[in-house]
């Protein structure tokens, strides 16, 4: 092992690292040196052992293992697992499945137009039980997901290139460990779920509050006033209990919303106790002049009672922002509360809240990528004029920590 | 140089995977950051490596009043202050050896141990940053300096290093930069029935399979503070003294494995497995 340290193992992981880092996982330099280091040092005895190792070099962050998982299954073994997990829809956006469903087609495993000759369901599972098969089995077969199974790096380039394939390692098998995507609920693209709330939550606790410098250091106070002469110097700093006050506003209108409503209440009820306090509110939709305080709707709330809050009061609005454009700007457009022409816009009540509160943020969960084009573009294009918008992956959360803390 | 590999004990379940970890982290001498929920078993791992391996094993439990010297040393002032006016007696302290002085923490005293010894940071996310910052360096290059002498402490020997961590609060960049991290999954339904039998090998196994399965689907509830390892095992040593086999619609003794007021509400109004209500 210690040679093919020394000769041939440089380009093989300069590529690798430079896949890693088109894939999310910042590898740097020093953690390539790291990675001789340890090949020389003779860990490394099989594909296997370099997987868990090279693992333990790349990646620090519970987040990063899953993109690292797919760039190692790419890079070594030339299979292209999309980054999605296996009940997510999101699948029909990827390359991967693009390609795969166009491979199919072309080879006549599946008849034109599959797209609208099976369930979503049934064809999502056809992709997954193919990339299973692939892992399994991950010699020859026509099935290959993604170019023929030929990744730009070549799989059969294993050995040539430096690292032998050889000898049982008592551990489960690399691709063994990929398929299972273990870490998927954590990695930053992902839909807040269970699992990954206390990802979240560790993002949610960099929200804090500029509040007034009114706590004494005396330690501080005593060494800047010794610096200074004896001349007092009074070292003023911000109390750690610094709160704030979050209104939560959940569209809880709707079965495709009803579990992204209960995990945000779980989210932000777990951090009480950082927030001087926290009211959660539901509506129907979008907001008009009554919001509700209780799940199911019955004890209404005056929107305008919101609206006298304190300016730096942060606003959370979650919702997937879909509806019909006429309950978003016409004078009485409501569905479900019976104003007449005489009630206002929803568009007005969201404008005020936009102007009253800086810090005012909405979740959505639609992912990004697909807020162009998704059924409900208009009314959600519309929203986001008024509101800074993210979607309620891990990412799309730091993001919102990010907005609501911002001065 | 002496090759140091870890095979699991008799008392601790070690999952393939850890266990290649824990040993290439012990052949590259980096710290091991152990990552995951509660009952998980990462401070459980630190000292059966050190056991197993027959180290000796320094620990430091971090609170979050701690800053980072102490753990490394301190010096008794006031006593050196009080031999200084009375008289060390016949204690053997001589007032002028600065060293006497001394209190060495877990760091300084792994880094001046004469073997391999295993040096454990445990729940290290409760201190300061400021403090992460501070070690990191100590760790990285295994010494550090007395400034009341400035003479430097260094490890003849790098110890193994553990940190272990709840993630509280989210560590630094550069410190994650040096240690290898792993993050301890909870364990899946099989791993606890191996975790289980060598806790308690002579149980019914009827009684474990009911146990394990109600425990899952507690966890899967989405209560505030899930049920951990610990609770489980806990939970089945009280099944065991109250024999017979749990219930699943109504499963006894819940205070042990539910702890929050609010979960445990939840849990009486929802009722009992299968959502039904009472």
């Amino acid at each position: 092992m210690a040679e093919v340290a020394e000769k041939g193992s440089n380009a093989l992981f300069v590529d690798f690292v430079l896949l890693l880092r088109d894939y999310g996982v910042p590898a740097s330099p020093k953690d390539l040196l790291e990675l001789n280091a340890g090949l020389v040092k003779g860990i490394v005895h099989s594909l296997d052992d370099l997987f868990v190792f090279s693992r333990l070099v790349f990646v620090r962050r519970v987040e990063h293992m899953d993109a690292f998982e797919r760039a190692f299954c790419f890079y070594f073994y030339g299979i292209d697992v999309p980054a999605v997990a296996e009940d997510d829809y999101a699948l029909f956006h990827t390359k991967q499945f693009r390609e795969w469903l166009e491979e199919q087609i072309a080879s006549g495993e599946l008849p034109r137009k599959a797209i609208w000759h099976y369930d979503p369901e049934e064809l999502m599972k056809k992709f997954w039980d193919t990339l299973k098969e692939q892992m399994e089995e991950h010699h020859g077969g026509s099935k290959w997901i993604g170019q023929k199974g030929n990744s730009p790096f070549g799989h059969s380039g294993n050995a040539e290139r430096g690292v032998r394939v050889q000898g049982q390692s008592g551990n489960r098998s690399a691709l063994k460990v990929i398929g299972d995507r273990r870490y998927i609920a954590y990695s930053d693209k992902q839909q807040l779920r269970e699992e990954n709330l206390r990802q979240a939550l560790e993002s949610m606790k960099h929200l804090k509050n500029e509040g007034p410098r009114d706590l004494l250091n005396l330690n501080k106070t005593i060494y800047e006033t010794s610096r200074n002469g004896g001349e007092i110097e009074l070292v003023f700093e911000r109390d750690l209990r610094d709160k704030i006050s979050v209104v939560l506003l959940i569209d809880n209108g709707g079965y495709s919303m009803t579990p992204f409503a209960e995990i945000t209440r779980i989210l932000f009820s777990k951090l009480h106790e950082r927030f001087e306090d926290m009211e959660t509110y539901y509506f129907h939709n979008t907001v008009y002049e009554k919001v509700y305080s209780d799940f199911r709707r019955l004890r209404a709330a005056p929107t305008e009672k919101i609206l006298q809050k304190r300016e730096d009061t942060r606003i959370v609005f979650v919702g997937d922002a879909t509806m019909a454009p006429e309950e978003l700007e016409s004078w009485g457009g409501s569905i479900t509360s019976y104003g007449g022409r005489a009630q206002k816009p929803s568009m007005y009540w969201l404008g005020r809240f936009a102007d009253r509160f800086k810090h005012s943020c909405w979740l959505n969960p639609i992912p990004k990528e697909s807020w162009p084009n998704t059924y409900g573009a208009f009314t959600l294009t519309k929203i986001r004029q008024c509101f800074h918008m993210e979607d309620m992956t891990l990412g799309g959360i730091k993001g919102m920590v990010n907005f609501l803390s911002e001065k | 140089m002496q090759e140091y590999t870890f095979d699991g004990t008799d008392e601790y379940y070690l999952d393939p995977e850890l266990k290649s970890i824990v040993n290439i982290a012990l052949a590259m001498e980096k710290p091991l950051l152990l990552t995951g929920e509660a009952g998980t078993g990462k401070t459980q791992l630190a000292l059966q490596v050190a056991s197993a391996l027959k180290m000796k094993s320094y620990i430091m439990r971090c609170k979050s009043t701690i800053k980072g010297e102490e753990a490394c040393y301190t010096q008794d002032t006031v006593l050196r202050l009080n031999d200084a006016r009375f008289g060390p007696a016949d204690t053997g302290r001589v007032v002028d050896r600065f060293y006497d002085y001394v209190i060495w923490g877990p760091i300084g005293q792994a880094f001046r141990a004469d073997e391999k010894v295993m040096l454990l940071l445990d729940e290290i996310d409760k201190t300061e940053s400021d403090v992460q910052d501070n070690l990191l360096d100590i760790l990285e290059e295994c010494q550090f300096t007395i400034r009341e002498v400035n003479e430097t402490i260094k490890a003849r020997i790098r110890p193994a290093i553990f940190i272990t961590s709840n993630a509280k609060r989210e560590l630094s960049d550069p410190f994650l930069r040096r240690c290898y991290c792993h993050h301890i999954a909870f364990p899946s339904p099989e791993d606890m029935r191996q975790i289980v039998d060598l806790h308690y090998p002579k149980t019914n196994a009827k009684l474990l399979e009911a146990a394990i399965a109600i425990f899952y689907e507690l966890r899967e509830r989405g209560f505030e503070k899930p049920p951990a390892t610990s609770e489980l095992l806990n939970w089945i040593g009280a099944l065991e003294r109250t024999g017979g086999i749990p219930d699943p619609k109504l499963p006894p003794l819940t205070g042990i494995l539910l702890k929050r007021a609010g979960d445990i509400q939840r849990y009486r109004s929802k009722g009992g497995a299968g959502g039904r209500s009472y």
